[in-house]
């Protein structure tokens, strides 16, 4: 590919997290949301533009942003909404290539070089996958186009929110010059102050510099790394979305949890998420992964292998809670995720049949009760896509006692 | 603790003890085997994992009584290869234990006996005789279709069910399910049946085997069931594994009436055709297609990476043709399982389970069904 010029796309979701929030609650619409763990201990995900006036920044404590924007909007994150979102949005890009990388839920490259024969070239391949994104989501999505990918994605970071940056063909060096250096990739603080020392302070002073002052500074290695780059010169291609190897979440605990019942219902949380995520992904595992951070950080992990995969929140849940066992649940626990893996590559290989699924069954497969699993699946996730991911959920996870729960009953029975 | 014991009786008491300790548990003791010099010149060795435990007792010179917990496997490993006919235990201070013979010695560091669990106790259960053997052959034709899945725990070991005057075992992993019926003289008392663990079973196995290699009277193989647990003693050694709690799938109802189509064919070659053939199955489905005709069973494989397979068997069969997929291993383990010199299949639709029995006496009580795959 060296000597063609390409065509990239980068794709940046605005506030994804804070705008799906937005975008299911009008009453949202024009305050601050903040996306986050809901305790102290948890860090900010996503922050509404709104938010972002008061210095609220993703990835910030969440304790901080309180402080920050008192008056925000806190709100817990519904990953598989999010998740069902960013698939939909996926699909649109892939109308134009199936050269889509997906950095994160909410960012991708894209390499159109081949699609503008057919779509027209980048600018207006970038227009209409925002406008596309809008019509069908209601969600708006910043993008960057140039000839790489730092650059695609540094314009996509100028653009935003609800912009487009186009970095016109051969310009890339004369974009970059007048940027700081602190923009490329690979240059954190450490860099940055070493480069500031010989005289550096935008991407232009780097690549002017001759490599061997650069080499004294950072060494010879990234000193060719990060010079190419200053230079407009990055070879890294689109690599097109590997299928997912792995769905799964963890989570911080407000407190630290200790004992196998405390867990066990962190892990019913985080199965049926997991479960949702497979099913929106239409994946199903067969490992079953449990990872536990103990107070003192010590990590473990802990994983099975089942007999056939899964997308079943239940079967999820029962796996991790016997993984329990293989921990030492008496030590406080700070940490606890289950992820799912191990999808079946081997999707033409012919289905075993199962004993236990009764004559009718037998012809799809399924074993016992799989199928009414499903049919409860499917009406579940839709509500939790309707009205929110708690909507309906096992009543070992209900917070409330019972004398508070029971009169909600009575109340909808006279309706 | 101090005596005396041959070599070779302890070797084969401690070999007893090295399926049952966990060598990667997280409580060390759980690893160690006990030793329990008593008085009448018995030594009694005991190995648990807290859900099985075996427990025998051997005839020793007791020079002073005591116990001592040490490493089940390093005493194994060291008595083993010991030089002399005979060898003395010795409990030395700080837990040591000191195994001499002729000019070896071994100092081991052990744990109180204290720290060792205590065994489950059954005084007052009811025990039924039962031929080693006839159970054995009964556990080894169902032991092999119980589920490996951890998930499904109810599936991991084999049912008995005690009905009437006959011990019923069933064995199943979902896909398919073997049973095995025989005579039984006595009661255990059950109300229902119960399932027994993979890992009790194959301890068990051992105790049979060696129960019916010495060819003891028959009254002296003795099985019992307590509220959670199955008991087996013979002369000098008791076998004490938890059942596993949990609802056996209703698996009469799987099991089909007689079929349609019912082949006939000599058991071994339609194991060695099936090994054959399944040489080119793919690694993870071990697939085989069958393709049946009046008078003529076609095996085959098909792999996309190497290439394929096929052999014809000759049946007694002049019905309707019938194309039908299997996993070959669960085709082998039930032929290989059978006696008999002629296989009976039975089969119905492409869909529906396939019964297997050996058409002999020596197969009689015995029922595997197999569900096909889809091809």
């Amino acid at each position: 590919m060296a000597g063609e010029k390409r065509t990239i796309l980068h794709l940046d979701l605005d506030a994804f997290y804070a705008s799906v929030e937005q975008l299911d609650d009008p009453a949202l619409r024009g305050r601050p949301v903040i996306v986050g763990g809901p305790s102290n201990r948890g860090v900010v995900c996503a922050a509404s533009y709104e938010a972002r006036r008061f210095g609220v920044r993703s990835a910030m404590p969440t304790s901080q942003a309180r402080r920050l924007c008192p008056e925000g909007v806190f709100l817990n994150p519904r990953f598989s909404r999010y998740g069902a979102l960013s698939d939909q949005v996926f699909g649109v890009y892939r109308r134009y290539t199936p050269l889509c990388e997906p950095l994160s839920l909410d960012e991708a490259f894209l390499d159109v070089t081949a699609s503008r024969a057919l779509h027209g070239d980048g600018p207006s391949i970038a227009a209409r996958i925002r406008r596309e994104v809008r019509e069908e989501t209601g969600l708006t999505v910043s993008a960057g186009v140039a000839e790489v990918k730092l650059a695609a994605k540094i314009a996509t970071d100028l653009g935003k929110p609800d912009g487009l940056t186009v970095v016109p063909p051969g310009g890339v060096a004369a974009f970059l010059a007048p940027l700081a250096v602190g923009k490329l990739w690979g240059v954190g603080g450490v860099t940055e102050a070493a480069l500031r020392r010989i005289g550096v302070s935008t991407i232009g002073d780097l690549a002017r510099l001759p490599e061997s002052a650069v080499s004294a500074a950072l060494g010879a290695d990234r000193a060719r790394g990060l010079r190419a780059l200053a230079r407009g010169e990055d070879e890294r291609e689109v690599v097109p979305d590997e299928a997912a190897r792995s769905v799964g979440g963890e989570e911080t605990f407000e407190q630290d949890l200790t004992g196998e019942v405390a867990l066990a219902r962190a892990l019913l949380l985080q199965a049926g998420r997991v479960g949702r995520r497979l099913r929106a992904a239409r994946l199903r595992g067969r490992i079953v992964t449990l990872k536990v951070k103990y107070a003192d950080f010590t990590q473990v992990t802990r994983r099975v292998t089942l007999e056939a995969p899964t997308d079943d929140d239940r079967l999820i849940y029962r796996t991790a809670r016997g993984l329990l066992a293989r921990i030492e649940a008496g030590r406080p626990v700070r940490l606890a995720g289950v992820t799912v893996s191990g999808f079946d590559e081997e999707a033409e290989a012919p289905p075993q049949l199962d004993l236990f699924g009764g004559p009718a069954d037998a012809g799809l497969a399924a074993p016992t009760g799989a199928r009414r699993r499903q049919a409860l699946h499917a009406a579940l996730d839709k509500l939790a896509d309707k009205y929110g991911e708690r909507t309906v959920a096992p009543a070992d996870l209900s917070d409330r006692g019972e004398a508070e729960r029971w009169p909600v009953h009575r109340r909808r029975d006279r309706e | 603790m101090e005596l005396k014991i041959g070599s070779q009786d302890l070797a084969r008491a401690l070999g007893r003890s090295q399926g049952i300790v966990e060598r990667k548990s997280t409580m060390p003791i759980l690893s160690h085997v006990l030793l329990e010099a008593k008085k009448g010149n018995e030594l009694q060795i005991s190995a648990t994992d807290l859900d099985l435990s075996v427990s025998s007792t051997h005839t020793c010179e007791v020079a002073k009584e005591g116990a001592l917990a040490v490493s089940a496997k390093h005493l194994y490993e060291i008595v083993k290869a010991l030089p002399e006919q005979t060898v003395t235990l010795k409990r030395a201070g700080n837990n040591y234990l000191e195994v001499k013979s002729g000019p070896s010695e071994f100092r081991i560091v052990g744990l109180p006996a204290e720290d060792f669990p205590a065994l489950p106790r059954f005084e007052k259960l009811t025990f039924v005789d039962i031929d080693p053997k006839s159970l054995l052959d009964q556990i080894e034709r169902t032991f092999f279709a119980a589920s490996n899945d951890e998930t499904r725990y109810n599936l991991n070991g084999v049912f008995f069910e005690p009905q009437g005057a006959v011990l019923r075992l069933v064995a199943t992993d979902g896909h398919r399910l073997t049973v095995s019926e025989r005579p039984l003289a006595g009661d255990f008392g059950l109300k229902k049946g119960v399932i027994l663990p993979k890992k009790g079973l194959s301890e068990l196995r051992k105790l049979l085997t060696e129960a019916a290699e010495v060819g003891e009277e028959k009254s002296t193989s003795q099985l019992g069931f307590a509220e959670n647990s199955a008991v087996f003693k013979r002369p000098g050694v008791i076998l004490v594994m938890r059942l596993i709690e949990g609802l056996f799938p209703d698996y009469k109802q799987v099991i089909p009436k007689q079929g349609e189509k019912i082949i006939k064919l000599g058991r071994q070659r339609f194991l060695e055709t099936l090994r054959r053939v399944s040489l080119l199955s793919s690694d993870k489905s071990h697939a085989v297609k069958l393709e049946l005709s009046a008078g003529t069973l076609r095996v085959l494989s098909q792999n996309p990476d190497l290439g394929d397979a096929r052999e014809d068997v000759p049946v007694e069969y002049a019905g309707e043709p019938l194309k039908i997929g299997f996993n070959s291993r669960y085709l082998t383990d039930v032929v290989a399982a059978l006696k008999a010199d002629d296989v009976q299949l039975e089969l119905a639709d492409d869909l529906s389970p396939g019964v297997l029995k050996g058409a002999g006496e020596p197969d009689a009580g015995y029922t595997a069904v197999v569900m096909p795959m889809r091809i």
